[in-house]
């Protein structure tokens, strides 16, 4: 038996993982996917929106408890989410830097500029400044990282504080692999973890970049090299940005990689690729949850359980034909268990009340019944499949999904002392 | 020995090989009959099986990012492209030939987060192609994993002369299509039934009840002593094994798509291992043979009767076994004895679709001082029989590379895995021994 099983391989899942292992704990970590980190930005959102832009997220965090006491920063304050991110930052110093309490402006795959607070030290010498100089470089063989149209926007860009930048466009053709015409993002960073190859493409860039700009660059900047891209800045000789692309993502990548790679070494056991099918429950304790192995159900039992399985994004919720919502691996309480009425048609109105149902925990993220009562004395929840966030609307998810998570792992630990 | 050899003789035992090994294959031919191939994979595809999960893609690109082929290739597009969007294209015909470079390591569908089923939609794609467009000899011939092991067995040095003599491996790559360099078993003068009818009765008694040892063809010929160390282990803790005649599982068969082979093979290994007992559990220490039983036939083949679910159902990869013994307290690690050593531990491609996590990596970490540094490869890139092809071997032997170099950097004297074609791909790119983890276990045991 494990002393703690975690559900999930996502940041919250990973960093449930992590502060159990280093506090002691035995643990498990069962996931079906390989978690949501390589499908992100790479980035630490805390609060980017509230609803206007937040230049101040752990200020905002503060205030939201006021405006929406169902958010899941009400529950958890701005101190939990400040040591949060600096246990995050604390595990990856490499790959997240910045200040928790102050956003910074970012350029988007598409032009646009959005904030959040820790960003990988490779994107920040992109943050977007009144007078910035901007020159985009694109790759001809990645489609991905459309220049002309990052360019054309962040030239007219709403520059946050006020003020203007400029941007223009260029293209270069520097294959990752010569036979091939249409190249993936990761297979550029892995091509870019070789020094000789970083080197040709620096030197092509930085043909291209004129006194005084910044170079943005699409975010293949190497994929266990976390240095590769100051190799690259280097040769180049200007201050350099990285631009994270649509999935495959590999600033979320080299975060993933890196943060399993310590779950492991922590001792965690790592059981990846298969479902959570149910659970067995004695008493108000989970005694154990069984998953849909090859051939046979595999039972896990521990005495305390995280669960951690993302929202309806990951299908750890679903929404059927009759609009009944359920939690389908642990068959969960949710905040609302019908969708009539959360969903309205307006496309480009106000956010869409179905997607801040998720379970409700308290202070000790223990979920809750319809009672407000712990349902499970050893179950806890954390990020996405919490209740009362919008995440990507509001720019939360990472500061959540830490957050929630360190509690969680608190709560088991300060217990079993 | 290898030196006096002509290349003559080396023609005249390729070619007989060849045709004691295929013999239904038509001289000349490069098609084998329909009946063969999948005649109703293209059916297959277009029912509810496999075919339907593609609508559950997300186009997240999870799959393409732990592809081990694509990372090193652009001849083949990617498991999403080929899978779920390609399959699009497909009603049952086969309209491209990048599947071919599928080598159907199955990492796609374990990794995906939506639960699409990639590698099902492309092992019976690839089945199609090869209905459609012919199959070469040289896949048939390598997918007969007993027969090569019977025809072996008894002229063992010669064989293994034979396959370490240079200019027979360029005939054989000529005529055959076995690439010269791939990685190729060592045959054992005595087979694991040998040493079974040999051997002295264990003197432990049985504490534990009876059980049943599935080895796989490697195991009954190859990697005897895989199969001698688990059968010591398993009777150590207190168990009588027992070994009912047995043969192949048919997953080479499978993924060369000799689907109808396949099924002949698995159905008569199941009802073999049935003869043992029909409630008692079934171990295998090969990992990917364990994988075919557990749910590839049914998966993939197709195969939907209850004696292979209940044989699917009964069967425990070995250190599964032990590490669940070990965490309800019934596996005695106070009698390990210390390895002073670091050793690099890959998990196999077909032991990790089993969805159990590493057992083998959990389990010999409870040997004390011995160092388990886990490979962090996706594959070995040998994926069963793929690295032996010859238009594949660069390819595999790319795949490998990462892992070659991590398990070189990690102990040049000796390297752990699962399952024996990885192995002797590992031991073949890397120089470094490569051992199935009862190996260790056998040693801390004090057994060997």
């Amino acid at each position: 038996m494990r002393d703690a099983i975690v559900i999930g391989s996502g940041l919250a899942g990973l960093t449930a993982a992590l502060r159990l292992a280093k506090g002691g704990k035995t643990v498990s970590l069962i996931s079906k996917g390989p978690g949501g980190l390589q499908l992100s930005q790479g980035t630490f959102d805390i609060l980017g929106y509230s609803p206007d832009r937040v230049s101040d997220p752990l200020d905002a965090v503060g205030a939201l408890a006021k405006t929406k006491p169902e958010h899941p920063y009400a529950v958890l304050g701005a101190d939990a989410v400040r040591e949060a991110a600096e246990f995050v930052a604390g595990l990856v110093p490499d790959l997240l830097a910045g200040d928790p309490a102050s956003n910074v402006n970012l350029p988007t795959a598409v032009g646009a500029v959005r904030p959040t607070a820790l960003a990988q030290p490779s994107m920040i010498d992109g943050a977007v400044k009144d007078g910035n100089a901007y020159v985009v470089v694109g790759l001809r063989r990645l489609k991905d990282f459309q220049a002309t149209l990052v360019a054309g926007n962040l030239d007219r860009a709403e520059v946050p504080g006020g003020g203007s930048v400029s941007a223009r466009a260029v293209w270069i053709d520097v294959p990752a692999r010569p036979e091939e015409a249409d190249t993936t993002g990761l297979t550029y960073a892995r091509a870019l973890d070789d020094p000789n190859v970083r080197a040709t493409f620096a030197k092509a860039v930085a043909k291209q970049a004129n006194a005084g700009e910044i170079v943005v660059l699409p975010g293949v900047l190497g994929l266990d090299d976390h240095d590769a891209w100051r190799d690259i800045a280097q040769i180049v000789d200007h201050p350099v940005c990285e631009v994270p692309l649509p999935p495959p993502g590999v600033p979320g990548l080299r975060l993933f990689r890196t943060l399993s790679a310590l779950a492991r070494d922590a001792g965690v056991r790592m059981i990846n690729g298969s479902k959570v099918i149910a659970k067995r429950v004695e008493g108000d304790r989970v005694v154990s949850v069984s998953i849909s192995s090859a051939g046979h159900a595999r039972e896990y039992e521990a005495s305390a359980f995280v669960f951690a399985p993302g929202g309806f994004e990951s299908g750890a919720l679903a929404v059927d034909s009759y609009g009944h919502i359920t939690e389908p691996a642990l068959g969960l309480p949710l905040s609302h268990d019908s969708a009539e009425g959360l969903i309205h048609g307006d496309f480009w109105g106000s956010d869409q009340a179905l997607f801040e149902v998720g379970v409700r925990v308290d202070q000790s993220m223990r979920v809750l019944g319809p009672d407000s009562a712990p349902v499970y004395s050893n179950l806890f929840a954390a990020g996405g499949i919490l209740a009362g966030a919008t995440r990507w609307r509001e720019k939360s998810g990472e500061g959540i999904a830490a957050a929630s998570a360190l509690r969680a792992a608190d709560t088991i630990l300060g217990e079993e002392k | 020995m290898s030196k006096k050899l002509d290349l003559s003789t080396v023609v005249k035992s390729v070619s007989s090989a060849a045709k004691s090994a295929g013999a239904q294959v038509a001289s000349g031919a490069r098609k084998v009959t329909q009946r063969d191939t999948a005649p109703d994979a293209a059916e297959r595809l277009g029912n509810e099986l496999a075919r339907s999960t593609l609508d559950h893609c997300v186009k997240c690109t999870v799959c393409e990012t732990n592809c081990p082929v694509s990372r090193v290739t652009p001849l083949f597009s990617g498991p999403k492209f080929v899978g779920p969007q390609g399959e699009r294209f497909r009603h049952g015909d086969s309209v491209d030939h990048s599947v071919d470079y599928c080598s159907s390591c199955g990492t796609c569908t374990v990794v995906c987060p939506q639960g699409v089923n990639v590698a099902e939609i492309n092992s019976l794609a690839r089945a199609a192609m090869k209905q459609q467009n012919g199959m070469p000899i040289r896949d048939q011939l390598i997918s007969r994993t007993t027969i090569m092991g019977a025809a072996m067995t008894p002229v063992a040095p010669v064989a293994n002369a034979v396959l370490g003599f240079k200019p027979a491996r360029v005939v054989m790559e000529k005529v055959v299509g076995v690439h010269r360099d791939a990685p190729m078993p060592t045959a054992r003068p005595e087979t694991l039934a040998t040493w079974l009818k040999k051997r002295p009765k264990p003197t432990k008694p049985a504490t534990r009840g009876p059980i049943v040892y599935f080895h796989g063809c490697a195991g009954g010929y190859f990697e005897v002593e895989t199969s001698k160390q688990t059968i010591e282990v398993l009777e150590h803790l207190g168990y009588e094994v027992l070994v009912p005649k047995q043969g192949c599982c048919g997953l080479a068969e499978q993924s060369n798509g000799l689907f109808e082979s396949a099924k002949k093979s698995v159905r008569s290994l199941v009802r073999a291992l049935r003869t043992a007992g029909t409630d008692l559990t079934i171990i295998s220490s090969s990992g990917s043979c364990t994988g075919m039983l557990k749910h590839e036939a049914h998966e993939i083949l197709g195969v939907d009767d209850s004696e292979l679910a209940d044989v699917g159902t009964r069967i425990r990869e070995f250190s599964e076994f032990l590490l669940d013994l070990y965490d309800a307290g019934e596996f005695p690690a106070e009698e390990l004895r210390p390895l002073q050593m670091t050793v690099p531990y890959h998990a196999p491609c077909q032991l990790k679709s089993q969805g159990m996590g590493t057992p083998a990596a959990d389990l010999l970490r409870l040997i004390p001082g011995l160092t388990v540094v886990d490979s962090d490869a996706v594959c070995c890139g040998i994926a069963g029989t793929y690295g032996l092809k010859k238009e594949k071997y660069d390819i595999a032997q790319a795949v490998g590379k990462p892992l070659f170099d991590m398990v070189q950097a990690t102990n040049k004297d000796l390297a752990v895995c699962d399952t024996e074609t990885c192995r002797w791909q590992i031991q073949k790119g890397s120089g470094v021994p490569t051992v199935h983890p009862v190996t260790l276990l056998h040693r801390s045991l004090g057994l060997s």
